[in-house]
């Protein structure tokens, strides 16, 4: 097992079974951003997760057979964990925004989806224009001449003569 | 056999629940909750994933839990 202490963050490699290990502090980077950049490295590398949410976290890589070559084990490991690290940040950035923009994400999720349930004068204005106004059940846009039955007028003219 | 222990407070029991029934056609698993830890064994591995199927299984459950 080698102590890398030149690196900003401490590991420790143990080349021969292609497993790095190193601390993450919760009160740095909390869970769920650990958990978020973990879940990015699963394709590359085996992820292991111990130690106290409230304190320290330890991470644990173990490189995947066929994306490591020998010679270079080490330095791989190292390189992922510094991307780990990296991705952390972004992780806690995304997290930070998202805390930040929470209130009017709220807003404009609830305005949308208000505008989107039609209210009751909607309904009203709906129903209107469905409506079609050139029907006539009643016979009211019809005039009397033509509402009356064919022989009715006749008869009225007939009186009159 | 082999063990593969989890912490409580990182990986919940329903996140490791979820993984064995995942992987129950390749082996055969049993939980068993030692103090901060659920411990998983894992027996009669499928020939074809015996070197992978522990660390595999590790990083499905993580997966669950992110």
């Amino acid at each position: 097992m080698l102590d890398n202490k030149d690196n900003n963050f401490k590991s420790k490699i143990k080349a021969e079974d292609k497993i790095i290990e190193f601390k993450i502090n919760t009160k740095i980077y909390p869970l769920t951003a650990i958990y978020q950049a973990a879940y990015l490295f699963l394709d590359k590398v085996y992820v292991f997760l111990d130690g106290d949410p409230e304190k320290e976290i330890a991470v644990i890589f173990k490189g995947k057979d066929a994306s490591f070559a020998k010679a270079t084990e080490a330095e791989d490991l190292e390189k992922i964990a510094g991307e780990f690290h990296n991705e952390l940040l972004n992780q806690l950035l995304r997290e930070k925004i998202g805390d930040t923009n929470a209130k009017i994400r709220e807003y404009i999720v609830s305005a949308a989806l208000y505008n989107a349930v039609p209210n009751e004068v909607d309904k009203l204005l709906q129903e209107v224009e469905e409506e079609d106004w050139q029907e006539d059940p009643l016979g009211i846009a019809k005039t009397w001449s033509s509402a009356a039955p064919s022989g009715a007028m006749g008869d009225k003219e007939n009186k009159e003569k | 056999m082999e063990v593969v222990k989890f912490n409580k407070k990182i990986y919940s029991l329903e996140a490791v629940k979820k993984a064995i029934e995942e992987f129950k056609n390749l082996a055969e698993f049993k939980i068993k909750d030692s103090g901060a830890y659920l411990e998983v064994g894992i027996d009669k591995i499928d020939h074809d994933y015996h070197g992978v199927l522990k660390d595999e299984f590790s990083n499905y459950v993580l997966g669950v839990m992110s």
